[in-house]
């Protein structure tokens, strides 16, 4: 184990050496697993957890909704099952991308030896990202894609895999329509790639008996309640005939579905993704609704755990994971109650994820407290 | 003397019952634009559509109302997308789903309001800042206080607000009727009273209102103490209908917010304001997005329209047309005819 930390110190050396000699980056292969297998986190002592000491942070381009607050908090938790990590520190860049690069920078002046990185502004932050690497920290980007190649810019980028969340809703919208029907996907920014993936996972489950009645290839909400709504409500009235909704936000439809009732229809059904708001408005309006079934897949905070993972392993010089892409998991489903029926706690904030590996009350406690 | 005298008072008692030419422009463009998109994307003029439009026009139509206020004063207030984000953050964030928290939340946002806007009046009235300076930076410290308030994550509305600003009464969602109390108490307030006619004559010439001895710069502070309480109405009844609302809501209203002033006719440089055109160029812009989506073009061609209309709109009464046409037609004449 400690053969392979020094060696990827020599390693980082060489490529800084070559940069100052060329003056420019030469091209590394990537380094890394390339497995596709589950997502394995070890109970106990973890094999990612190797001996060396090490401090460790997390870095985040955008921390102000409840699914940060618990991705952070999911983060946090999966540092303290490595006790070789002896210091855990976070930063916020509040959607401003020059502050999300200062905190690279300064966590790099303060000699901490890994980070994750959640970097909102994709590829301007590669530069950042680049340069702390070659400072020597071991740096794990995660969920957003920033460009660059694992080994030359960065340790290893650990993806989500978008497309496996468009084949498990495309399979589930198979098993509920089996003749076909009209679907509506609707997504976040106009050119967003999480969208683009999603629809390229349905589209080679489903034929041409399912016809996307959005505009192609889906229907710009921005990921903004406001305009989801406004969006849902123009699609209403243009289409008689809505089977199934498809939407990677499935929490910010709460406001939106209601609009089904006041026109005198019932709720469709929605292949989505989870959060307990979404669970207790399913509970509330299923009875009053006989189309509305619910599919979920886990919004993907334990995205975090297993960039943590990684980070952790080769800073500490431990086994890293054999994936390094997050597939989520299937998590609800109205129909057949497998893995999950609908859940809904509701005595507890709409803002928690039941599918994140984080104790609800631990959830709770990281919303309540900011 | 006298002559005059009776001169300047027809011409007052004349202008107080000729219709705004921005009214016009306005009421005609909203009915011409539900006629087109009856025929175009008959989808956009359904009730369901209308009905989901509704809520969304009437905030804009309060922001706008707030709006207005400032820009009557010879302002422009950039501080709205902050004012409606903190109403929004403290409504939802402060009860967290407790509907007996809700009373002192909204209470705690009216209190944030009248702060924000005493604070930018007197950096704009007393202080003699620019009021676009000054309100950005009012701005940035009222996104402060929803960072503090609540670490930028607003929580789910509580049952109650939701059912209040998103319920319906008579089949007509309940935030319309919200805009138009709003729009009634402006209205009369700033035509039907004392301090309402001192109001508009002091944003149509400061200097002449300070020498006939009226009280500018309280009258300028209120402007933006008004605006900012129209911000939170705004702001609540926005976290009421999204019902999950993100600690950025006000962003997008930003701009719009300034589009339905202008588009009602009120000039930037301040003076008259109108309320009903503004509420009505609320509805518009709104209707505007229906009649897009329903129209299924790409995003982009959305946004052109949207900039399209608007810029037609602009243009409609603000452009002197009567100057432009004799300029073209008889380009000799125009020069013979005295100034």
């Amino acid at each position: 184990m400690k053969r392979r930390s020094s060696l990827t110190a020599i390693a980082a050396t060489v490529a800084l050496a070559a940069l100052a000699l060329a003056g420019c980056s030469s091209a590394g292969t990537s380094s890394g697993g390339s497995g596709s297998g589950k997502t394995t986190h070890l109970a106990g002592a973890p094999s990612w957890c190797g001996t060396k000491k090490i401090k460790l942070a997390q870095l985040d381009g955008f921390g102000g909704n409840s699914w940060r607050l618990v991705t952070t908090a999911s983060g946090e938790d999966e540092v303290k099952k490595c006790a070789s990590v002896t210091s855990y520190q976070y930063a916020n860049g509040n959607g401003d991308t020059q502050k999300s690069i200062s905190d690279i920078q300064a966590f790099t002046a303060k000699g901490v030896d890994a980070m994750v990185v959640f970097a909102d502004a994709g590829q301007a932050m590669l530069p950042a990202i680049r340069s702390a690497y070659k400072a020597g920290v071991v740096v794990v980007p995660y969920r957003v894609e920033v460009g660059g190649k694992a080994g030359t810019d960065y340790t290893q980028f650990v993806g989500a895999s978008f497309v496996n969340d468009g084949v498990n809703w495309g399979k589930w919208i198979k098993s509920v329509i089996p003749s076909g029907g009209n679907l509506l996907f609707l997504s976040g920014p106009k050119g967003n790639s999480q969208g683009n993936d999603e629809l390229k996972g349905m589209k080679s489950v489903l034929d041409d008996s399912y016809k996307f009645i959005n505009e192609a290839p889906y229907d710009v909400t921005n990921w903004d309640p406001a305009l989801t709504q406004t969006v849902l409500t123009a699609e209403i009235a243009k289409n008689s005939k809505i089977d199934v909704i498809v939407s990677d936000f499935g929490p910010s439809l709460v406001g939106a579905l209601p609009v089904f009732q006041k026109s005198g229809r019932s709720i469709p059904a929605l292949a989505t993704s989870d959060g307990n708001a979404l669970g207790c408005f399913w509970k509330d309006n299923q009875a009053a609704n006989p189309d509305f079934k619910l599919f979920t897949v886990a919004t993907g905070n334990d995205n975090v755990r297993l960039a943590v993972d990684w980070a952790v392993a080769k800073a500490t010089g431990g086994t890293p994971p054999t994936s390094n892409t997050f597939e989520a998991p299937v998590f609800e489903d109205s129909v057949s109650s497998s893995p999950n029926p609908v859940e809904c706690e509701a005595n507890l904030p709409g803002d928690i994820y039941l599918s994140a590996q984080l104790p609800k009350d631990q959830q709770t406690a990281a919303i309540n407290n900011k | 003397m006298s002559n005059a005298t009776m001169r300047e008072t027809n011409r007052l008692t004349t202008s107080r019952f000729r219709i705004a030419p921005g009214f016009v422009a306005i009421a005609i463009a909203t009915i011409a634009l539900f006629a087109v998109g009856g025929l175009l994307a008959p989808s956009s003029v359904s009730h369901s559509a209308i009905v989901g439009m509704l809520p969304f026009a009437a905030v804009l139509a309060i922001a706008g109302l707030g709006q207005m206020l400032v820009v009557q004063q010879g302002g422009i207030d950039l501080s709205v997308a902050g004012g409606i984000s903190l109403a929004v953050v403290i409504s939802t964030h402060e009860p967290a789903g407790d509907d007996s928290k809700l009373g002192p939340a909204i209470l705690m946002a009216v209190a944030f309001a009248i702060g924000a806007g005493l604070i930018n009046g007197i950096l704009v009235s007393r202080l003699r800042l620019n009021s676009i300076i000054a309100t950005l930076g009012m701005n940035a410290l009222l996104y402060g206080a929803v960072f503090a308030v609540s670490g930028g994550t607003p929580r789910s509305t509580t049952k109650l607000l939701a059912s209040v600003a998103d319920g319906t009464t008579w089949g007509i969602p309940n935030a319309a009727f919200f805009a138009i109390g709003a729009l009634v108490v402006v209205s009369v307030l700033t035509k039907k009273t004392v301090a309402g006619r001192r109001f508009e004559a002091i944003g149509a010439n400061p200097a002449a209102a300070r020498a006939v001895g009226l009280r500018v710069r309280v009258h300028q502070t209120l402007s933006f103490v008004w605006a900012q309480l129209l911000y939170c109405l705004a702001g609540v009844l926005l976290a009421g209908i999204t019902n999950q609302p993100t600690a950025f809501q006000g962003d997008s209203l930003l701009l719009p917010s300034v589009a339905v002033v202008v588009l009602a006719g009120t000039s930037l440089l301040g003076g008259r304001g109108f309320p009903i055109s503004t509420v009505i160029a609320a509805l518009f812009l709104r209707q505007l997005q229906q009649f897009v989506l329903a129209l299924g073009v790409d995003t982009s061609v959305q946004t052109l329209v949207q900039a399209i209309a608007l810029a037609v709109g602009v243009a409609l009464y603000s452009v002197n047309w009567a100057s432009v046409r004799r300029r073209l037609i008889t380009p000799k004449t125009s020069q013979a005819i005295p100034v």
